[in-house]
């Protein structure tokens, strides 16, 4: 339970807490056996205390003994607190939930059925495995009573002893008993909880029993489905969704039996509760898929429902519907091109109904309503939250690369550019980029306009860059381009983006090519800079320019600066197949992250997006999301732009540093101010000693781990309180290179440990040493941790690779002040082998 | 599997737990910490009420000062999951009696626990409808004790409701005095260009009723929307009266409509519930008839002063007012100074949300008030950011108006008793998201 922040804090306020709960002991145990008359109206004031302290966090589990003297009472109210008191503390303390079950049996054979079905709840609530014997009895019973409240409390009862202990619920027979149920049942409640718990036991029974999976897909027989459609009515709306998910699996065997379940579910697009309205859609689509015709048709048909429900309802249930209607929009977007205007947003709606409504403008834009559109996008840019106006920006530009009227567009987007608002022009320049690789025609209007923005005036990397490629790609129409590029050639050690001083680079030299005169100085620079890069693409890129130049120059050309074709269709950023999956998954959570759910539910994957989240999505808004520019980007010419946005956002690993290339050697044959190329292969030597160790090490070549025979290190001490916050992580993760990089082992006892992941974190934490990340990947467990420099701000980040089947972890250690990385080493080390040793 | 759940919290806006029911054991018990680490102490906070974190899917949703947070590990329905809480906290209300916030909370933290049983199960939603959970979880409950006559206790007869087939009410009602009540609620929402171009404009409306009608009456209820009328002349070979017919978008209907008669016959029949509940829901796109227009000039005039001119025209009859007429006409952020002359009800400048805020509490039909304010701003010697106008928004309630056009026909009470029943019907046409952009 959570420790509460609130005025009954049990940190700081411990001691009143605990006489607190020692009080409540007391006057709990004065009245437990009392029988005079008000004892209950007492008991109930008691009971309310310890519920209330139980919520906020208190642990009152002391009570135990107490709570279940004074459970002996007539009163359901105060049955009803004891129970809940009980199924919050039984699995922590066994042996006294050993004591509840003498009265949850007695109960359970209550005359009143309320108290027999409170009772059975309660008992499968316990949760404590040792106790399930003496479940089953009750459970079977309850399940034959002739009540209807008791068996619905008793068949999901099933389902919580099939979760506590599986072997013993199979071993009953209880599922046989429940399908018996599920098919029999005059009450429709027991019938669909039924259906829910069957679904539950079959699909996680079916991986090792065959007959349970042939039970399962005996569920979706037809006389099942027949029977329950023919009985919808009587469900209760919540069942209905039960029931319609189920028929949603159903495969008719003719198309006449497709059109009776649709007419018979037709009126449920009417019904009031937006999840049934959502299931009685995903059972049409999914029967009609054979059919294109009548799967349009379908399309038409909920559409004004689905439209009623958004406009209906909280803003979180318009989302949840909107999710889908957005889904269904993107598979057929012609069918809603004369709904636009439903997909207005409202000045005040949340910003995330918005975005979906922006991106089906988008969608479903055509040669006939795109004025429109393009019209209203144009407001939402100037009008409502920057987010939203970027979006609507980018909307246009997307609208533009799909859409016919184009000219009309252009002159929207450069109005965009005189608006003079910074992020409007960011966006905006983006867009003027991607449109001219499409149509380049326009060159001549855009060049114009582009020509009179100042690149002091762009600060965000995406949208500098697009500007720097327009320099390069028609320097020949911007006077001034080879000036500009200058200017930004000498502030390059003041660029922090990798993405933009790679575009730099490549935009100096076509510059080059079409103005040798002018930007030869520019270009000298320029390849300096980029040779002395610590980033390794852009390292890379000045040196494979360098030796194209060095080579031929027209050559050069050719590569650098080929003709090219406009693109005629950008890529799709998703693919088809994880789209149907979605679509699969209709009326549920994939929709709204709009990815499968294995992507989100499986173990294994997740493990991998527990990392990724802590690193970027926790620490980084979706907004500034933007400014995280993949590290490495392929030139844009030869891959595209919106494709590259969806790249994973890996560290490559810079260990094997500049070291291993020699330093270019100078030809004096080509053009003289190149000359100044011969500086940075000295400037890279500075770097090779530190990183030449580091790739001893990776060979193995390095000094034994641990001996003393290391030279001993400066005493290093580390700040115990540093923090660092993982936007910064991840920033000084992809600049700075691998110092060192070490495997250790790891004591078994500390693989073992292992299993709670978080006391190997609170072991590191007390040697100063912080965890900002971790995921795991069976066998392996990975974890990023940081620690800081007592005295200074020098920080070490560490990524850490345990493989617990080896019992091997591999490290990989970066710091700002690299000479005293083996120091940190070591002393990572030692805290590393230290644990799980007592 | 639609799991809708599997915990539930509801928290304070501080972040302290006040409920707290742990369904399934899929889901860790510090999943609050999450909650208020990732989500509500982080700016992601109502970016988006759906938030992954690790494996845990979290949903949320502010009512009045408190978060309702579902937590799942499943591929959940989320749709369900959300209307499982509104349709939770609507039960909530009818229990403490309409208001629902942290106070109520605390005051009835038992009988939530008590509600959270009944109504979800192990994660899957089981009966939420008030009539049948007031029969046997009731809130005199807390306070007199009714073990002690256990002669009368009306929990064996509950049991046979809480899973009938007309589960909305129970029998053996019985009123004095037979009455019903009828609303229809309709708000507009409206999307005005600058140049008084209708960009948007739909109505969506519900008919909300209150029976107070002894036994198990049927009630059948008649409007003049088109598809009802000319199945009705059909039916009786008799040509539509003239007269306006509405043509509705969408309809749905609370679960106590009888869905196949309204597909045949298309009339609304049905045995309602006892008390208050909302009959239908419907939206129309065509043919509304505003209730007010707006024209406005905003004038820049130099950098440090604005002349606003604002004329709301009222266009239902002259004989109807429309009540509680409020419109926001926004101003830059760095207003210094507001100078107005209004022919009609109140304005002041109102910092907070930087507009001037005109009321007008009675508004009678076919009149046109003005306001005409002298604006001066600050001159900033930050950048010449311009100023993005937001639109004028309108607040109003125009008793006795419908926006759509649409009318009670008839409401026909059938009791086999065959008592006498008094209706009452009501209509009342209110601001949804009413903009004009300026």
């Amino acid at each position: 339970m959570a420790p509460p922040q609130s005025q009954r804090s049990p940190s700081p306020s411990q001691p009143s807490g605990k006489s607190e709960v020692s009080d409540l002991k007391l006057q709990l145990r004065q009245l437990a056996g009392s029988r005079a008359p008000g004892t209950d109206d007492l008991k109930r004031d008691l009971f309310k205390k310890v519920i209330s302290n139980m919520t906020i966090g208190i642990d009152v589990s002391s009570l135990f003994g107490e709570m279940v003297m004074c459970s002996a009472t007539s009163d359901i109210v105060l049955k009803k607190m004891c129970y809940l008191y009980v199924g919050n503390y039984a699995k922590g303390n066994p042996e006294l939930a050993l004591l509840t079950i003498n009265f949850l049996q007695r109960d359970c054979k209550d005359m009143d059925p309320m108290i027999r079905g409170l009772a059975l709840r309660s008992l499968c609530t316990l949760r404590v495995e040792n106790l399930v014997e003496y479940l089953v009895g009750p459970l079977g019973s309850g399940l034959k009573d002739n009540n209807s409240y008791v068996r619905m409390v008793a068949v999901i009862g099933v389902l919580k002893l099939y979760h506590i202990s599986a072997s013993t619920c199979i071993d009953a027979d209880f599922p046989a008993t429940l399908k018996h149920l599920m098919l029999n049942d005059p009450d429709t409640q027991v019938v669909a909880n039924c259906l829910s718990a069957l679904q539950e036991i079959w699909t996680l029974e079916s991986g090792s029993s065959e007959e349970a999976a042939r039970e399962r897909e005996a569920v979706h027989s037809k006389p099942v489905i027949y029977y329950l459609l023919n009985r919808i009515k009587e469900f209760s709306e919540w069942s209905q969704c039960v029931v319609l998910e189920l028929v949603a699996k159903y495969v008719p065997s003719d198309n006449s039996e497709i059109f009776d379940i649709m007419n018979l579910l037709e009126d449920r697009l009417q019904h009031a509760n937006g999840a049934v309205v959502l299931a009685t859609t995903k059972v049409f689509l999914h029967l009609t898929l054979s059919m294109a015709d009548v799967h349009q048709q379908v399309y038409e048909r909920i559409k004004a429902p689905l439209l009623t429900q958004v406009s209906s309802g909280s803003p979180e249930q318009s989302y949840a519907i909107l999710s889908h209607l957005h889904l269904l929009v993107m598979r057929a977007p012609y069918i809603f091109s004369s709904d636009y205007k439903h997909f207005y947003c409202q000045y005040n709606e949340p910003s995330y109904v918005k975005k979906l409504k922006l991106e089906m403008l988008t969608a479903v834009a055509n040669e006939s309503n795109t004025y429109e559109i393009v019209t209203e996008l144009c407001e939402y840019a100037a009008n409502v939250d920057i987010p939203i106006a970027r979006e609507s920006i980018r909307a246009v530009g997307k609208i533009a690369l799909q859409q016919y009227d184009v000219n009309a567009i252009v002159d929207r987007l450069l109005q965009f550019l005189e608006m003079e608002k910074d992020y409007v022009t960011a966006e905006a320049l983006v867009l003027v980029k991607d449109l001219l690789r499409k149509y380049p025609q326009w060159s001549q209007d855009c060049i114009a306009v582009v020509g009179n923005i100042s690149s002091k005036n762009v600060q965000e990397p995406k949208a500098k860059a697009a500007l720097i490629w327009m320099l390069g790609e028609y320097s020949q129409d911007m006077n001034d381009a080879p000036y500009v590029l200058e200017s930004l050639v000498e502030n390059w050690d003041e660029e922090h983006s990798a993405e933009v001083r790679l575009h730099l680079l490549t935009a100096v030299m076509k510059c080059f090519f079409k103005r040798p005169p002018e930007t030869q100085k520019a270009l000298g620079a320029a390849l300096a800079a980029g040779l002395a890069d610590f980033h390794q693409d852009v390292h890379d890129r000045a040196l494979f320019y360098y030796r194209l130049l060095q080579y031929k120059v027209s050559v050069a050309e050719s590569v650098v600066n080929p003709p090219k074709q406009a693109v005629s269709v950008f890529a799709d950023t998703q693919n088809s197949e994880v789209k149907d999956r979605i679509f699969d998954e209709f009326n549920s959570l994939s929709v709204v992250y709009q990815k499968p759910s294995y992507m989100f539910t499986d173990k294994e994957h997740r493990g991998i997006l527990e990392f990724s989240d802590e690193l970027g999505n926790l620490s980084i808004s979706v907004e500034s999301g933007d400014s995280v520019v993949p590290a490495q980007r392929v030139e844009e010419n030869d891959k595209d732009l919106l494709l590259s946005t969806t790249e994973k956002d890996e560290v490559r690993d810079p260990g094997s540093n500049g070291s291993a290339y020699n330093a270019p050697s100078y030809d004096a044959a080509i053009s003289q101010p190149l000359a100044d190329l011969a500086l940075p292969s000295t400037g890279l030597t500075g770097q090779a000693p530190a990183s030449s160790l580091a790739i001893d090490d990776l060979l193995g070549l390095g000094f034994p781990v641990g001996t003393a025979a290391t030279p001993s290190p400066p005493p290093l001490n580390l700040n115990p309180k540093a923090v660092l916050d993982p936007g910064t992580f991840q920033q000084k993760w992809r600049q700075l290179p691998i110092s060192l990089s070490e495997e250790y082992s790891l004591s078994p006892q500390g693989i073992v440990s292992l299993t709670a992941p978080n006391a190997l974190l609170r072991h590191m934490q007390s040697h100063s040493i912080q965890c900002i990340a971790s995921g795991r990947q069976s066998p392996n467990f990975k974890f990023f941790f940081f620690a800081q420099k007592a005295d200074e701000a020098s920080v070490y980040l560490v990524e850490c690779i345990i493989n617990t089947s080896s019992g091997k972890s591999q490290i990989n250690i970066k710091a700002d002040d690299q000479s005293s990385s083996q120091a940190f080493s070591t002393l990572f080390q030692s805290a590393l082998s230290k644990f799980g040793l007592p | 599997m639609p799991v809708a759940a599997s915990a539930i919290y509801f928290l304070n806006l501080r972040g302290d737990v006040l409920i707290n029911r742990l369904y399934r054991d899929d889901v860790g018990g510090n999943m609050v910490d999450a909650f208020r680490t990732h989500i509500m102490q982080t700016k992601e906070l109502g970016t988006c009420p759906v938030k992954q974190i690790g494996g845990c899917s979290f949903f949320y949703m502010r009512i009045s000062n408190v978060y309702i947070v579902i937590v799942v590990s499943s591929n959940a329905n989320v749709a369900c999951a959300f209307k499982f809480v509104v349709e939770a906290v609507a039960l909530f209300k009818s229990y403490f009696g309409g208001a629902f916030d942290e106070d109520a909370i605390r005051n009835n933290f038992v009988l939530i626990y008590e509600l959270l049983d009944e109504i979800m199960d192990f994660g899957y939603p089981q009966n939420l409808s008030p009539e049948i959970l007031k029969l046997y979880i009731t809130q005199e409950g807390v306070r007199s004790p009714f073990s002690s006559k256990p002669a009368d206790r009306p929990v064996p007869n509950a049991t046979l409701q809480v899973t009938g087939a007309v589960g909305w009410r129970r029998e053996g009602l019985a009123y004095k005095k037979n009455e019903v009540f009828l609303d229809i609620v309709e708000s507009v929402n409206l999307l005005m260009s600058s140049k008084g171009v209708v960009l948007r404009c739909d109505v969506t409306g519900k008919i909300l009723m209150k029976c107070f009608l002894s036994g198990m009456p049927d009630l059948k209820l008649g409007l003049n929307d088109k598809i009802g009328l000319e199945k009705e002349s059909q039916i009786k070979s008799r040509p539509t009266k003239s007269g306006k017919t509405i043509e509705l978008d969408d309809v749905t209907f609370h679960q106590c409509v009888n869905l196949t008669r309204f597909n045949s016959e298309k009339t609304v029949s049905f045995v309602p519930p006892d008390g208050e509940f909302e009959l239908m829901k419907y939206r129309i796109t065509e043919g509304v008839n505003l209730p007010f227009k707006v024209l406005s000039t905003i004038k820049e005039l130099g950098r440090t002063r604005m002349e606003v001119n604002v004329k709301v025209k009222s266009v239902f009859g002259a004989k109807m007012f429309a009540l509680g007429v409020v419109a926001k006409i926004p101003v830059p952020k760095q207003t210094a100074k507001t100078n107005f002359t209004v022919t009609s009800g109140r304005a002041k400048y109102n910092a907070s949300i930087d507009c001037l805020v005109w009321k007008i509490r009675k508004f009678p039909g076919q009149t046109e008030p003005t306001l005409s304010a002298e604006v001066e701003l600050i001159s900033t010697m930050t950048e010449k950011k311009s100023w993005t106008r937001p639109p004028i928004q309108m607040e109003f309630q125009v008793p006795m108006f419908t926006a759509s056009g649409l009318r009670v026909r008839f409401l026909k009470v059938w009791e086999k008793s065959g008592y006498n029943t008094v209706e009452w019907v009501r209509y009342i046409t209110k601001a949804g998201s009413y903009e004009i952009r300026c």
